[in-house]
């Protein structure tokens, strides 16, 4: 889910100064109060925030605690909710990774203050910029170690996939702290690739429908690269990237990796086993086949029982009513709630005391 | 209920694609369906977006106008002395 700012001049305090002044001063392309960041060529044509999540108080959306509550949180009984920010993630886009990086820190520090305190369900999402590897390892290292920080947390858009060596410090840093690496859709602009390889689509929903691509090339790069070799550890998380697709994908990489081993060495398990052990994947937005039963048989043959964790995606238009989402009945219990207790280490059937 | 150009429309408040609330979505007209790479706008005031993903409606039939094969259930209404009536 999405925790917002009315303003992102709430980070304006948590800023250094030298980093503050680009923000007060600096160049602004959406004007005094938003975020500096590129923005992705496809722009939705009715706003991608749900029409009814606009707080009666006023504010952005998601960016009101109490009406967060009210929609979400009480409304569904929720145990525990990971906020990912609204668009802090989108410091992968700047060509300055020094500025990214200080953003991100700020968003950190913002999130730590303002939210976390107000609601024992919530957890946060540790967001870094990916272009400056270091810093982020940094930055992971700084404040991984607060117990309500639960991933470490990267758009989907990137310059290179993440199981490059140019990112190995991040899942270096990761590793150390226990951290999973979630990688959620966003930052398809400014200095990141353009989406596709055959050129960038036109329309918004065609770009939306096709938001699984870039999950795709971090699901491969980081079982080819060996990440998951080298850290036992490690867990990617996509999140925002469809589902569907996965089991092609895998059986894929396992067909063709059975016949080219020789190129990746440092290899010893199929791809698949690599996903099933390392990987998990939000269900939002879940894809539905005309015949609803078509979507599970696949999953079910690559293990995504395992893999799979539900996500709202509140206050967006594509939201997943956790009310009606329409899972196979022995799925239901991993999907809406184990794999998630498993993959952040929470306890089974914790009860959390209820939000001041 | 739904006021569309002096006549009145009900439809059931449940959103057939996934349950969202009718009544909170925005009323509009729409861009009409053309032949080729052109933009025309018209009915406006004859649709209803739901609020939560945006599937348009028309109002006066329930029919999505992306796939009039799902509809959003409507139910008769008349006006009587003055008052309008719904038949559930």
């Amino acid at each position: 889910m999405h925790n917002n700012w009315s303003s992102a001049d709430v980070l304006l305090p948590y800023l250094p100064q030298a980093f503050r002044e680009y923000m007060e001063r600096g160049e602004l392309p959406g004007g005094r109060g938003s975020f500096p960041a590129a923005h992705r060529p496809w722009l939705h044509p009715e706003d991608f925030k749900r029409t009814d999540a606009t707080p009666p108080g006023g504010g952005a959306a998601g960016s009101d605690h109490a009406y967060m509550c009210e929609q979400l949180l009480d409304r569904y009984a929720i145990d525990h909710a990971i906020l990912n920010g609204e668009e802090a993630i989108e410091v992968s886009t700047l060509a300055n990774p020094y500025y990214a990086q200080a953003l991100a820190g700020a968003y950190n520090d913002w999130v730590a203050d303002e939210w976390l305190p107000r609601d024992e369900r919530l957890l946060a999402s540790l967001v870094v910029a990916p272009q400056d590897p270091a810093g982020a390892a940094a930055e992971i290292r700084r404040l991984g170690g607060h117990p309500r920080f639960a991933q470490a947390l990267v758009s989907s858009g990137s310059q290179r996939p993440y199981g490059d060596p140019f990112y190995h410090p991040i899942w270096e840093a990761c590793a150390e702290l226990g951290l999973p690496l979630a990688v959620h859709l966003g930052g398809n602009a400014g200095v990141n690739a353009m989406p596709t390889g055959c050129g960038p689509p036109t329309f918004f929903w065609e770009a939306h429908a096709l938001l699984c691509e870039t999950g795709m090339g971090h699901v491969a790069s980081t079982i080819a690269h060996g990440v998951f070799e080298r850290w036992p550890g490690a867990r990617l998380v996509l999140v925002e990237c469809g589902i569907a697709w996965l089991p092609a994908i895998l059986w894929r990489l396992d067909e063709d990796y059975r016949a080219l081993r020789k190129e990746t060495p440092w290899l010893r398990r199929l791809p698949s086993e690599y996903a099933r052990d390392h990987v998990r994947l939000t269900t939002q937005p879940l894809e539905t086949p005309c015949n609803p039963a078509a979507l599970w048989p696949a999953l079910e043959d690559v293990g995504a029982r395992d893999m799979l964790m539900f996500a709202t995606d509140y206050p967006h238009w594509d939201f997943d009513d956790p009310a009606s989402i329409r899972l196979p009945p022995e799925w239901r219990e991993p999907v809406m709630d184990g794999n998630a207790r498993a993959l952040y280490g929470l306890s089974a059937g914790e009860a959390v005391a209820a939000h001041r | 209920m739904f006021n569309v150009h002096g006549r009145f429309y009900a439809l059931n408040n449940g959103c057939p694609h996934k349950g969202g609330a009718l009544c909170a979505g925005p009323i509009t007209g729409m861009v009409l369906p053309t032949s080729g790479r052109e933009f025309v706008y018209g009915r406006e005031g004859e649709i209803v977006r739901c609020s939560r993903h945006g599937w348009e409606f028309e109002i006066a039939t329930g029919k999505a106008l992306a796939d009039p094969r799902v509809r959003a259930r409507t139910y008769p209404v008349s006006v009587e002395a003055g008052r309008v009536v719904v038949t559930l």
